[in-house]
């Protein structure tokens, strides 16, 4: 069995809501080897985007625990966000006073580039994604696939190991929907990345190597 | 951009008004000097060698020049107006005379035996323009005249007309030589004091404690003790003026801190992004301080500039002011300057500056601090 970049034991979530403690993740188990596809499905609530935040690291689980590894090595919180891992929100989350460029680049300044070793780092990204010439446009001038790529190239820029993706497509009608989606797989794949990808739909699903559905707070093969 | 208008504006505010404040200070220092002299030397009674001791003072390192004079009330008369006047006698010629520099009317140096200077308002009491003339009576002149004679007056042309903006100078006082004062209230030689200017105006207490070092007859009193009250209410108004603006500029910082505060809240949802993105705390805290910082930093600038011009143009906007309202100039009917005085005074500017940093970067600061600290997950559910 080839390397694992993530490993993910156990890990519980209870939100406390005015009806009561709601416990959405119930004992999570999830290992994702290098350069292998993940998706994981399920209905609306059921905690998906709370389970992809724990594994990215932009929450804390309860109980449990998840390590992103590089080889054997266990990879550092500083280094795991934004370095080792990229993460694909559900509506984009781009910065609305900074042009396309600029938000890629930004997360390549943040991964500690310097100004100019960012920009280029940007453009080529931009390019791969097919938005080189609409680079100075701000994100409320761009449709909702150019964000969203826009999105996948500043999650890339900094050549992680690892993309999450939390319903890349959820915005989007079907054609665009499915160009992102041939745009993220042939990247991913091209790059030998491993995916976690969160969808509802169960034809994207079927592209993955491996397949879960979320539900009742574990994760159900499929 | 709207927050840095509020900076300057707050700033601005604050040091036109301590700047004029202080004008107004220094301007009525300067004219309780030059009215009343940096130092009066009284004493138990009149000085039989003035001339001796004028010398010796004028010898003394600390004083730049010393004159004499003599004082009591008089009985003046123009037609069918009399008035009790305050006459003074003094040393004519002298350049450093005090109030030669108020003359309205007239010249100072027009004065000589026959001619005297008068207040404006004890000039409008008798009715009398420069050129008319007045009767006199000093007391001696009653002790003189024969029995059963009425006591012939003195003449005098009025030379010139002084308005200090001190009503108990302005109303009452009538100037003539100092020797025509002597022969009139049968003094002799003899004066009733001595008025010195200093080289340090501002060390007139010391410099008077010094002088009356072994001169035990004699009263020494620097300006600051002979209008105490007046100087009192000035720093008091001072005082009170500066804890307004202290509370303005308070509230002015509050809604600039409240603008910038809600500008970091509104961009929760982005600070989580970077946090995602693996920005470091003190990354996105420097990042909104320094904004802070900067808006506070821009701001003063506007400030000072605002302050400049506002202040620089400010006899128009006064003018406007007047001409709105219709209350006739102001400035020159209670505080009886021509000209708004200013005095810039580069600490007011140093605490203004400094103070409206601290608040612009705090208030930049506070909010990163609470925003960085949130969960990514949380603040990005936020819309
Ligand atoms: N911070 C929170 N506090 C309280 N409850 C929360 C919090 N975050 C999520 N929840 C609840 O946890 C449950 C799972 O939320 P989550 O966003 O993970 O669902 P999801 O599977 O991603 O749904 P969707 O498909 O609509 O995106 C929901 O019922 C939600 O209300
Ligand atoms: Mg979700």
């Amino acid at each position: 069995m080839s390397k694992l970049v993530l490993q993910a034991r156990q890990l519980t979530k209870v939100f406390s809501s005015p009806s009561g403690p709601l416990e959405v993740l119930r004992g999570v188990d999830l290992e994702v080897a290098a350069g292998v596809s993940v998706s994981i499905r399920g209905a609306s609530g059921s905690g998906k985007t709370t389970l992809l935040q724990l594994l990215g690291g932009l929450d804390v689980p309860d109980r449990g625990k998840v390590e992103v590894l590089d080889g054997d090595v266990m990879v550092s919180p500083a280094r795991r966000l934004g370095k080792a891992q990229g993460f694909v929100f559900q509506n984009y989350q781009l910065m609305p006073e900074l042009n396309a460029l600029e938000n890629v680049a930004l997360a390549a300044k943040i991964a500690g580039k310097s100004d100019a070793q960012a920009r280029q780092a940007a453009e080529e990204l931009l390019q791969q994604v097919g938005l080189a010439e609409r680079r100075t446009h701000l994100p409320a001038k761009l449709s909702g696939g150019e964000c969203q790529r826009v999105a996948l190239a500043r999650a890339l820029v900094n050549q992680p190991a690892l993309l999450l993706a939390d319903e890349p497509t959820g915005n989007l009608d079907e054609r665009t929907a499915e160009e992102v989606m041939q745009l993220l797989l042939s990247l991913v794949a091209a790059r030998g990345l491993a995916l976690v990808l969160v969808t509802h739909s169960v034809e994207f699903a079927s592209r993955t190597q491996q397949r879960y559905v979320l539900s009742g707070g574990v994760l159900v093969p499929a | 951009m709207v927050s840095i208008l509020g900076v300057g504006l707050g700033v601005a505010s604050l040091l036109v008004v301590q700047t004029v404040m202080n004008g107004f200070g220094e301007e009525h220092r300067l004219r309780i000097r030059e009215s009343f002299g940096d130092c009066v030397i009284v004493g138990q009674r009149p000085l039989e060698q003035p001339e001796k001791l004028l010398q010796t003072l004028r010898a003394d390192s600390a004083v730049s020049s010393a004159t004499s004079y003599a004082e009591g009330p008089a009985l003046l008369r123009q037609g069918d107006y009399s008035a009790v006047a305050a006459v003074r006698g003094i040393e004519v010629g002298d350049l450093h005379q005090p109030a030669r520099n108020y003359v309205v009317l007239g010249a100072f140096d027009d004065l000589d035996d026959g001619r005297v200077i008068l207040g404006l308002g004890l000039a409008r009491q008798l009715r009398v323009r420069v050129g008319d003339h007045v009767e006199l009576w000093s007391p001696a002149m009653a002790e003189r005249a024969e029995k059963g004679k009425a006591p012939l007056p003195a003449d005098f042309e009025v030379c010139a007309i002084l308005r200090t903006g001190f009503t108990e100078v302005d109303d009452r006082a009538a100037l003539i030589p100092l020797r025509r004062f002597q022969a009139l209230w049968n003094l002799g030689p003899r004066a009733h004091g001595l008025i010195l200017r200093l080289k340090d105006p501002a060390k007139a207490p010391d410099t008077a404690d010094r002088l009356s070092i072994g001169r035990s007859g004699l009263r020494f009193v620097p300006w600051q003790e002979l209008k105490k009250n007046f100087l009192e209410a000035i720093r008091f108004e001072k005082t009170m003026l500066f804890f307004l603006m202290f509370i303005i500029t308070l509230v002015a910082s509050f809604s600039i801190g409240s603008t910038l505060f809600s500008a970091v809240i509104r961009r929760t949802r982005e600070v989580g992004v970077l946090v995602a993105m693996g920005a470091q705390r003190w990354q996105i805290i420097a990042l909104f301080g320094l904004q802070g910082w900067l808006i506070g930093a821009l701001g003063i600038l506007l400030g000072f500039i605002l302050t400049w011009l506002i202040l620089f143009f400010r006899e128009g906007i006064l003018g406007a002011i007047n001409h709105t309202f219709g209350d006739g100039d102001m400035v020159a009917n209670i505080y009886q300057f021509s000209k708004v005085p200013l005095h810039y005074d580069a600490h007011d500017f140093i605490i203004a500056a400094a103070f409206t940093l601290l608040v612009t970067t705090l208030a930049g600061l506070v909010p990163a601090l609470w925003a960085a600290r949130r969960k990514p997950s949380e603040a990005m559910r936020d819309v």
